[in-house]
């Protein structure tokens, strides 16, 4: 029997029918996994950009001597006796002399007028007074932090519904803020003290910032590629070029796969038990997280160095045998360079991984509160060894907090998480695009 | 042309021995892929290994600068001799052997590098040159030999991966001369080669003849017949017969040579 090619069989529409068909399950995924992704950044962006502005009063402070230096002489160990409690008046006086020079007329007391101003602005005006004892005297002009249900206002979270049951403050103070801000006196600007600032008590969250949270990141993450680039690519190497293919090597290989899997909070319970209990590192240092995490990125680093290893076409090595190269110096000379753009990509990827990571640290404290900058941070201190946090776990910490302010802050932190993975990716394709070479 | 090949074929027979093979067996794990082989090897000689694919050819070679002990699996008992030296004594450094022993592989393989380096490397790794001048000069009389100077001289810095097929391999042969090595291995060099670059290559290796002793293995017969003085037919691991090209071409001793060069098996 003859067929046409112009009417296609009942075979050929079926197969047509499947081929179309998978097409479209395979479009109907990418369009889920756009969405969920689309709904995940909306809501980290809608609920965290807000993070990044915060709101200051801007205030001309008068500080008296009588209050501030009982000594006349600017006598710092004197003046240092003074304590934020001594401050917070001061500051109180000052926001009450702009409300009578804005004509702002308020039942409210004067008290709950000072709560409008954040507990953190008397320590931030204590510490510039004391480093420069000069000021004592004089007017001077600061920009305070406004507290957070004020701050919160400005930003849309806090309404006069929710003033009106919230013992922290009232519809008249969001009144007089509203009135205040008309004159331009409170004003919400860029926040570039959420990534300077360490975190802040529970009642303060317009003072809580990032800052020690990503040094104890940068710290560990340094802490991972001084160890785990060397020690992984250096055995990737020694396995892939030099170890003879025998049954231990075979273990070890099956091991490494194996490890790679391993749920990253049993390396934190491995931390715990080799680092702080037998080693007796501090607890929730940066030392003992980039350890913890250099044991859970090494795996993925040897895997991905071994594969661009083995990507190398064996005819390069070969070729530099076959010159009278040595094994090290076919290795070194030829194999390696070639493999590097393979192996930077594994080690970045392996990174960001370990930036995300936060179950192995809880494990070892890094949960930890840490309200001040530790002294390892300045530079004369034995770097590495104190307790700090990091990114992942801050947030952790901050969505644990009842003030939704807090949410406010944990989603500013994920979206600067979020930020640092897309760059280290970034990275990783423009090595991977620049350097590759194909054969 | 056939005279010339008889004239230089009567000259070949007078030259020294310049590798030396005795009862070479080669297993790979259980299969013994070289079996009982025993051969002799003239310098300033063209010798061509013949036989079908499978039959031990490469392994064979690859013996000769130990290029086998990279692979694991791969035993090799027997003598080898290079100019009255055995290559597989344990004093024998095989990174120096192979400096002497040039290797050109199936598949060009220039390094990812420029065409100064891929000459280069060797002389630089082996510190055959005192100073840049020298390295210059090295790369290139290695240039010049494997014929590709006037290609590449105005290219030197350029990749040697962006060559052609053919000016690749000659690039390859260029990269073996540079060690200034005394015997050159080729195995099936011209395999992935059009006709006209099959043909440069040749030529290329009548000349190489007058400073090194030329071991080709080819699959193709006619190439053996063309450039080779001695050839060598292999069949399932056994060297069935050696002897100068024109005599295994037109009067083959052995059945199973002549089935193989007329074409009955391979
Ligand atoms: N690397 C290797 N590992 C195991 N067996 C091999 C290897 N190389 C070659 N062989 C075996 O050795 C025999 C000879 O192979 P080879 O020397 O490559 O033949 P030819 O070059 O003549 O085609 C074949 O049976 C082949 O399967
Ligand atoms: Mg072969």
């Amino acid at each position: 029997m003859k067929t046409s090619l112009l009417a296609a069989d009942a075979r050929t529409k079926k197969r047509n029918a499947a081929e179309a068909r998978f097409k479209a399950y395979g479009f109907a995924a990418i369009i889920v996994a756009m969405l969920a992704l689309l709904i995940l950044l909306t809501s980290v962006l809608g609920n965290g950009m807000s993070s990044f502005r915060q709101t200051y009063i801007a205030l001309d402070v008068a500080l008296p001597e009588e209050k501030l230096d009982k000594s006349g002489v600017r006598d710092l160990s004197v003046m240092s006796k003074v304590t934020t409690i001594g401050y917070a008046p001061i500051l109180r006086n000052a926001l009450l002399d702009a409300l009578a020079a804005q004509g702002i007329e308020t039942e409210l007391s004067d008290k709950d007028i000072g709560n409008m101003i954040s507990k953190e602005a008397a320590a931030t005006v204590r510490n510039k007074v004391l480093a420069n004892p000069d000021l004592v005297g004089q007017t001077v002009s600061f920009d305070v932090l406004a507290s957070g249900r004020i701050d919160g206002y400005f930003k849309g979270r806090v309404t006069m519904e929710s003033a009106a049951l919230d013992g922290n403050t009232s519809p008249e103070a969001l009144m007089i803020a509203q009135a205040l801000a008309d004159a331009g006196v409170i004003e919400t600007k860029f926040n570039w003290n959420f990534f300077v600032w360490p975190d802040a008590s529970d009642q303060r969250p317009e003072a809580a910032g990032l800052g020690v949270a990503i040094l104890g990141s940068l710290y560990m993450m340094i802490v991972v590629l001084v160890l785990a680039l060397p020690i992984g690519v250096a055995s990737s190497i020694y396995l892939e070029e030099f170890a003879p293919k025998n049954r231990w090597t075979d273990l070890i290989e099956v091991n490494i796969s194996n490890l790679a899997a391993v749920p990253s909070i049993v390396y934190g319970i491995l931390g715990l038990a080799i680092f702080i209990n037998f080693m007796e590192f501090n607890q929730s240092s940066p030392l003992v997280g980039g350890l913890v995490l250099t044991l859970m990125t090494l795996p993925t680093i040897i895997i991905s160095t071994r594969a661009a290893l083995k990507s190398v076409p064996p005819s390069i090595r070969d070729a530099a045998l076959g010159v009278g190269a040595s094994k090290m110096q076919s290795v070194f000379h030829h194999v390696l360079p070639l493999a590097a753009p393979g192996i930077l990509t594994g080690t970045i990827i392996g990174l960001a991984q370990a930036l995300g990571e936060t179950a192995p640290l809880l494990l070892i404290g890094m949960v930890a509160f840490v309200r001040e900058y530790p002294a390892a941070y300045t530079p004369d201190a034995g770097l590495f060894g104190e307790a700090s946090t990091a990114l992942p776990v801050q947030v952790f910490n901050w969505t644990q907090r009842s003030d939704p302010a807090f949410v406010e802050r944990a989603s500013g932190a994920i979206i600067t998480l979020l930020v640092f993975l897309l760059i280290m990716n970034a990275v990783a394709i423009y090595l991977r695009r620049r350097f590759e070479r194909r054969w | 042309m056939e005279d010339m090949y008889h004239a230089d074929r009567a000259m070949s027979t007078q030259q020294d021995i310049k590798i030396k093979a005795d009862k070479v067996q080669v297993y790979y794990a259980d299969n013994h892929a070289i079996k009982d082989v025993d051969v002799e090897i003239a310098d300033k000689t063209v010798t061509a290994f013949i036989g079908p694919s499978g039959c031990g050819k490469s392994t064979f070679l690859r013996c000769l600068n130990r290029m086998n002990d990279t692979i694991d699996i791969c035993r090799v008992e027997g003598d080898i001799t290079i100019d009255g030296e055995d290559i597989y004594d344990p004093k024998v450094d095989p990174v120096q052997l192979r400096a002497k022993v040039g290797m050109v592989f199936q598949k060009p393989n220039p390094f990812p590098k420029s065409i100064y380096d891929n000459v280069a490397y060797g002389p630089k790794i082996h510190g055959l040159a005192r100073n840049k001048a020298e390295l210059d000069e090295i790369v290139e009389k290695s240039l010049r030999k494997a014929a590709l100077w006037n290609e590449a001289k105005d290219r030197l810095t350029a990749p040697g991966t962006g060559l052609s097929g053919g000016q690749q391999q000659r690039l390859c042969i260029a990269r073996a001369i540079a060690t200034a090595p005394e015997v050159l291995l080729m195995d099936e060099p011209c395999s992935a080669l059009d006709p006209i670059a099959t043909a440069q290559v040749e030529e290329l290796i009548d000349e190489l003849r007058q400073s090194y002793s030329v071991v080709i293995v080819t699959h193709s017969m006619q190439q053996a017949a063309r450039v080779s003085q001695k050839t060598a037919f292999f069949h399932l691991g056994n060297l069935v017969e050696y002897d100068d090209t024109d005599k295994i071409f037109t009067n083959p001793e052995d059945s199973r040579t002549e089935s193989y060069i007329s074409g009955r098996i391979g």
